[in-house]
């Protein structure tokens, strides 16, 4: 069930990275855009078993560098080779990093804290969003803080946070359609028949 | 720590360094396929959000149609007139040209593409377009609309392309303005609270005095990306720093709206792209090569 569910978890963490591409920035709140991915990442960290977490991280860090990493030709020297803003695969690092420190949680999460996913989508989000600017800043050089900087990287989060509740029950249904314990403990503790 | 967990800790490690290690070709041979993968779902969702544009715009009246025919069929033949007048008149120029030992003005092959996905992100400034490899795409081609300038192919897959909008930070193009023998390097903001950003105009000389209105055309660097004379914006604002003298442009294309670009494909049977045409008058004030030249264009 948990390679199902895996298999479930990932998919629509695949899609949201594909899909991200309608989400266009909101001029009326600054530019901020609305990030889906950080919260099913968030999600199958604090669901899915260490491995199944790192997986996640790896295979959601690697679409994203791949569909989103600038890779421009030098233009000034002809045989120069093309220059990566930044190493394909940088996404992984990050991601598997908050992957893993969002698992942290997980001992809490089973026993029914549901509230632990909404606050570790919104970190999730922030620091993805921070870490890009401030990885931009590095290599571009020039230390830029325009004006809307905060809502840029404070407001996805906010999103996230908001997003996560309807994350986390549209998942939990799919948890308990293919019969992965999501909410072990919670439903031992209320005598319902474990989930395995 | 189970035997499992430390088994993926040490694969995810592994395949970490592998990938961060990649040698940038094969990067950009990755990127390529990630776009070409997602190209299906990309064309579907975009054709999908344009039949419905369409809908709602389709429902007029068949009034309203025929009259919209009438004045499409009057402005049709207006400007294969003008095209074929001045085809003439690049005929003749060319041959003079040739008389006067100048280089031959270039013809732009202009391919038509249309934008399936944009941007994902809050700091990069790209989008993608249908046309690839396969279409005669390669990196580095200048991409403009019927107004100027758009952008830059990037990464370019078998049936989809990356194009660096000239709002990007990282789009950097040789400018003029337009009456004045200053030039600079036109570039996007690294982020603008605006869906439609401006352009920064930097490197002028302190002694400019640019005037709002003034507009800003690429300066086709010999060798460079752009062509001589594409049009970049209009001045916003001016101002005189410590070293240099820096103006705030708006952009001609209205990159948030765009649907449909060109890419400007290389003369057959030369290699280069943009290269500024010997002879050519800086001062001169066409708004956009492909008006200036005569574009042939395929679909």
């Amino acid at each position: 069930m948990t390679a199902a569910f895996f298999a479930v978890v990932l998919a629509v963490d695949l899609l949201a990275v594909v899909c991200q591409a309608y989400c266009q920035p909101i001029a009326r709140f600054g530019g901020a855009t609305v990030l889906m991915f950080p919260v099913i990442l968030a999600y199958g960290s604090l669901a899915l078993p260490f491995a199944g977490t790192l997986a996640l991280a790896f295979c959601t860090g690697l679409l994203w560098d791949a569909l989103t990493i600038q890779i421009l030709q030098p233009g000034v020297y002809l045989q120069q080779l093309p220059v990566e803003e930044a190493r394909l695969g940088w996404s992984i690092v990050l991601f598997g990093l908050l992957a893993v420190l969002t698992h942290g949680l997980r001992p809490l999460f089973l026993r029914g804290r549901w509230d632990l996913h909404c606050i570790a989508s919104g970190v999730c989000t922030v620091v993805i969003l921070a870490a890009q600017y401030t990885m931009l800043t590095f290599v571009r050089g020039g230390l830029i803080l325009p004006r809307d900087l905060a809502a840029r990287v404070f407001l996805p989060g906010f999103f996230a946070m908001v997003l996560s509740p309807f994350v986390y029950l549209g998942f939990y249904v799919v948890a308990s359609l293919l019969n992965y314990p999501v909410r072990l403990e919670e439903d031992r503790r209320r005598g319902q028949p474990e989930r395995l | 720590m189970s035997r499992v967990s430390i088994i993926a800790l040490v694969a995810f490690l592994a395949l970490a360094v592998l990938v961060l290690t990649m040698h940038t070709h094969s990067a950009q041979r990755l990127q390529a396929r990630a776009l070409q993968l997602v190209r299906p779902l990309h064309t579907t969702t975009s054709g999908l959000g344009q039949s419905l544009g369409a809908l709602g715009n389709g429902l007029k009246s068949l009034e309203e149609t025929e009259n919209e025919n009438k004045i499409l069929v009057v402005e049709n033949q207006k400007l294969r007139a003008r095209n074929q007048m001045l085809d003439d008149l690049e005929a003749d120029n060319n041959s003079l040209r040739q008389a006067l030992d100048f280089k031959k003005r270039s013809q732009f092959n202009l391919l038509p593409a249309r934008i399936i996905a944009r941007s994902s992100t809050a700091w990069w400034s790209n989008v993608q377009i249908d046309r690839g490899e396969q279409d005669g795409l390669d990196s580095d081609m200048p991409v403009v609309t019927d107004i100027g300038l758009v952008g830059k192919t990037t990464t370019v897959a078998a049936n989809t392309a990356y194009v660096l909008l000239v709002t990007d930070e990282n789009c950097k193009v040789a400018a003029y303005v337009e009456g004045t023998k200053e030039k600079g390097i036109v570039n996007g903001e690294r982020s603008s609270v605006n869906v439609q950003p401006n352009l920064n105009l930097s490197y002028l000389s302190k002694s400019a005095s640019l005037q709002p209105g003034q507009k800003v055309f690429s300066s086709g660097v010999s060798g460079g990306v752009f062509p001589y004379n594409l049009l970049l914006g209009t001045v916003k604002e001016f101002q005189v720093r410590a070293l240099d003298a820096h103006a705030v442009v708006v952009p001609a294309v209205d990159v948030s709206k765009l649907e449909n670009v060109f890419v400007v494909l290389p003369e057959r049977g030369k290699g280069g792209g943009g290269e500024r045409r010997t002879g050519g008058d800086a001062s001169r004030n066409v708004p956009t090569a492909p008006a200036a030249s005569t574009p042939s264009t395929r679909r």
